[in-house]
């Protein structure tokens, strides 16, 4: 696979995780807090913006981490079944996002487990500096990872292939695109909208977000596997 | 603002201890959700005090609520008032 493809694939695959919405739930709501506490404009941008930069700083680690276990594991060039099951697990979890992404109701409530909202809500409620906010920002992409991991498995295993400064230009244009949707929402609350509004739109297009997702996810899998594993296997013969 | 120190609520399906309805938890929980929807100060405490005034006299004669029974009735009250603040106060439960 050649660098441009791989490049691709790496945006594709950010672009996907920046779709998933638990961080811009969180987010929402530590704003919605902070406005509510009466904080002053330029508090509650330094506390969004601390929650923004965590979730980066947590992006980075994971991918970083998850290339580095396969390194080990599997050195530069990843075994054509494990690309399979990568494959798999995209198409699976694709389509278990069109599934079973949102819950039934009102409001954008995510299939996670409660402890986990019932945490992050409190959390984003009790939050109060800079700092606080950036570990809340780390929190809730573990709590991510459900959805997250498969996006990030297949950017891993696409950026094992590449040549070292490739693989940090990879890893940025990962960790930069998956935040577009938040740096989006918090200049948004910068500019003045509403959060009303915002929710609002991400209620409105919930069932869109879901099945884009879900359907770029299926893709993403099908479009590696014909990539990786047939095109290898067909050269093999 | 009347006093309502007898009513019960009942949280979470009785999944949580009940307690004494506090008036001023949902005051701020209004105030908190009228800021948030770009209200000012004084117009976001003006209409908590209404919706509060309003949940009270709606307790009057009931000994037992729930807190969903609350919510309800106070964002009923705030729709009148600020319609995005009623959709915030609604959502605040269900956007994780």
């Amino acid at each position: 696979m050649d660098i441009a493809s791989s490049l691709a694939i790496v945006t594709l695959a950010a672009l996907i995780h920046a779709s998933f919405q638990l961080s811009v739930s969180v987010l929402t709501l530590l704003s919605g807090h902070a406005i509510g506490a009466k904080n002053s404009h330029a508090r509650v941008m330094r506390l969004t913006f601390g929650f923004v930069s965590g979730v980066g700083v947590m992006t980075l680690l994971a991918l970083s981490f998850i290339s580095l276990v396969f390194l080990h594991v599997f050195g530069n060039e990843a075994p054509q079944f494990v690309w399979a099951i990568v494959c798999g697990l995209l198409i699976g979890v694709g389509l278990a996002v069109w599934i079973f992404y949102y819950r039934r109701g009102k409001g954008t409530s995510l299939w996670i487990p409660r402890s986990f909202a019932r945490h992050l809500s409190d959390r984003s409620k009790a939050t109060k500096s800079g700092v606080e906010a950036f570990s809340l920002g780390l929190t809730t992409v573990v709590s991510e990872l459900l959805f997250i991991a498969a996006p990030m498995i297949v950017s891993a295993l696409v950026l094992l292939q590449l040549p070292g400064q490739w693989q940090l230009v990879g890893i940025a244009i990962y960790a930069v695109i998956s935040l577009l949707t938040l740096f989006s929402i918090w200049v948004l609350i910068g500019s003045g909208h509403k959060l009303s509004s915002i929710q609002k739109w991400r209620e409105d297009n919930k069932h869109f977000l879901q099945f884009a997702a879900g359907g770029a996810l299926a893709i993403l899998g099908f479009f590696v596997y014909v990539c990786k594993v047939l095109s290898d296997a067909t050269g093999a013969i | 603002m009347a006093e309502n120190e007898t009513t019960v609520i009942i949280k979470r399906r009785g999944q949580r201890p009940t307690e004494a309805f506090d008036k001023t938890k949902l005051h701020k929980s209004i105030v908190a959700a009228s800021l948030s929807a770009q209200a000012h100060s004084g117009q976001a405490d003006n209409i908590a005090y209404a919706v509060t005034n309003y949940v009270l006299e709606w307790l009057e004669s009931r000994p037992e609520v729930t807190s969903h029974d609350i919510r309800l009735v106070a964002s009923r009250h705030l729709r009148a008032h600020h319609p995005d603040a009623a959709y915030l106060y609604e959502q605040h439960r269900t956007t994780l």
